[in-house]
């Protein structure tokens, strides 16, 4: 197993979708840095702003210069500009695909895996090994956004908008739960589909359009869907950030470990009756 | 007595109501060159998916280094295999392609890949990455990558398809080398059955999953020679005036009616004139001798018969 994972890092070194994960991470952290803001991928519920936060918003709207923005976020006042960042966490649900493809689809879609299961590595194994390497890879990147933002903001911005270090290694550990568990579910649907293109087409939207279904409906019904924005990963992982109540993070924890083992169940399931062809 | 080193027995595959391989049961000795013949959809590939554990069986088993099919783990080692097209990762270089997998084999030796390149005459592409290789190319890396770790057994489906003349011909002598040289059994299915009648030792015609003929070279030789059938009641004397009218012992008696007589053949007249003379009871007379395609085909057709 050990040897599956050495060679899919030879490869996986060898080819650009890490570098480009890596990527991604690096201008995410650093735009949001500059910008004194997080950015987010996904749909944003409409809330209500006070007086202060209007007048904030048009002030910044006329600045002319990143600099001038800059300025007037910093005589705002201080907040914790990490906390903020590391709560839109779900947009590394799109570094994840990447590593996902290429880790799993890749395999696939070129019909490599039949090279490998036909040798002596069985599907345990070859299961096994892909989901270590894809569990550390992804932990290495949520490890690398938290942390080198963590730095990169306190160095850009001071401490004034920065927390401790402890503070984000807590909100770090508090949100593993409910991120392996979207991992899980994308390597679930990478093992049922097993193509790079179908993959693609149903992880990308899957977010977006799951809170859009969700909303439709409540709306559509007049169903009550604070069970929906308090546990919705992209909700939930914000929501981890703001002090949560010890409630909240147990439920978040049982959801994404509950996340993991159906996910994994069904994943496994398929590989170990899978026609590899 | 030979080391068994694939025994299948009633192997049976089923994809709901189409059955794929019904009660296949066959025996690869070792030093065996064993050759798949059949039309498309006979069942080759998915005998050979299931030997390496691509595909699950529906019913059967099968011993693969006379380890049963439930613990393939360490006889799987010893198998090397390409089954359908060659597949790789297209960025990677035929050299890092074959890398990966010795690293993922745990080959701490290198330099096997290069000697398997050498083998199949790949040395010069070796930088040259998999999407930019011609069928040919893909093909040889492919069977590179089945002979990369010296297995003991490897298993080719149509490994000459898309090959040039001339790289058929090297690569014939590639696994003719493989197998007297390295002791290298070889499982390898092929349409081209001139090909495969050159190369194999010994031949399995698969018919709608199911085994239509299991023989040795020599035993598809005699089926296909070039002959004289001599029909006749009286065997005894018909051999007796055949040794010592006809001065040969080039013939051999098939059953109680039925002499093959394989001199003479441009001169049935002199044997019939023989037999007649010396009042043999010839029953019928006549020159048989099929080709390899031709005995295929007949071997097919008797089968659908009895079907």
């Amino acid at each position: 197993m050990f040897n599956m994972i050495k060679a899919d890092m030879y490869r996986i070194l060898k080819g650009k979708g890490i570098y480009i994960a890596i990527i991604l991470v690096l201008l995410l952290c650093f735009v949001s840095a500059i910008g004194m803001s997080a950015g987010y991928v996904g749909i944003n519920t409409a809330t209500t702003q006070t007086e202060e936060e209007v007048s904030l918003y048009e002030e910044l709207n006329k600045a002319k210069s990143i600099q001038e923005y800059r300025t007037i976020m910093k005589e705002n006042g201080s907040f914790a500009l990490d906390k903020e960042v590391i709560g839109q966490n779900a947009n590394l649900y799109y570094i994840f695909i990447i590593l996902v493809v290429v880790v799993l689809c890749t395999d696939f879609s070129n019909k490599s895996v039949k090279n490998t299961l036909s040798s002596a590595i069985s599907r345990k194994k070859y299961y096994l090994s892909k989901n270590i390497l894809i569990f550390g890879l992804c932990t290495f990147i949520i490890l690398f956004n938290n942390y080198f933002f963590y730095f990169l903001n306190l160095f850009m911005n001071g401490s004034s908008f920065s927390s401790s270090l402890y503070e984000i290694t807590k909100i770090t550990i508090t949100q593993l739960p409910l991120l392996y568990g979207i991992i899980s579910l994308q390597i679930c649907i990478a093992f049922l589909v097993k193509k790079t293109a179908t993959f693609n087409t149903i992880t990308i939207p899957f977010l977006a359009i799951t809170q859009l279904l969700v909303i439709g409906f409540t709306n559509l019904f007049k169903v009550n869907a604070d069970w929906f924005y308090n546990y919705e990963l992209q909700f939930a992982l914000a929501k981890l950030t703001s002090s949560p109540s010890i409630s909240f993070v147990m439920t978040c924890t049982i959801l994404g470990l509950i996340y993991i083992v159906v996910f994994h169940l069904i994943a496994y399931t398929s590989i170990k009756r899978a026609e590899i062809k | 007595m030979k080391e068994i080193i694939l025994k299948t027995n009633n192997l049976t595959k089923k994809y709901k109501d189409f059955t794929a391989l019904d009660q296949v049961s066959i025996t690869v000795n070792k030093g065996d060159i064993y050759g798949l013949i059949g039309r498309n959809g006979a069942g080759k590939t998915t005998l050979m998916r299931i030997i390496t554990t691509l595909t699950n069986k529906t019913s059967g088993e099968f011993e693969l280094f006379q380890q049963k099919d439930d613990n393939l783990l360490e006889p799987k080692k010893r198998m090397g295999c390409l089954i359908e097209e060659p597949a790789f990762f297209p960025n990677l270089t035929c050299y890092e392609n074959l890398k990966y997998y010795a690293i993922q084999k745990g080959i701490v030796d290198l330099s096997q890949i290069d000697e398997s390149l050498k083998l199949v005459e790949l040395s010069d592409a070796k930088r040259k990455k998999f999407k930019n290789l011609s069928l040919g190319m893909k093909q040889r890396l492919g069977i590179a990558f089945a002979i990369l770790d010296n297995p003991d057994f490897i298993v080719l489906d149509e490994p000459i398809n898309g090959l040039d003349p001339i790289g058929i011909s090297n690569l014939r002598q590639t696994f003719k080398n493989l197998n007297e040289e390295k002791n290298i059994t070889i499982l390898i299915s092929s349409h081209i059955l001139s090909e495969l009648y050159v190369i194999a030792t010994k031949f399995c015609i698969l018919e709608s999953g199911h085994v239509v003929k299991e023989l040795s070279k020599e035993q598809l030789d005699e089926e296909c020679r070039k002959c004289i059938v001599i029909k006749t009641e009286d065997i005894e004397n018909a051999c007796t005036i055949i040794e010592t009218d006809l001065h040969t012992t080039n013939y051999k008696v098939v059953d109680k009616t039925e002499i093959r007589l394989y001199d003479y053949l441009a001169q049935p007249d002199k044997v019939n004139k023989a037999l007649i003379k010396k009042e043999i009871d010839v029953k019928s007379l006549y020159e048989t001798g099929i080709s390899l395609e031709d005995y295929f085909k007949t071997i097919v057709k008797e089968d659908e018969k009895h079907v």
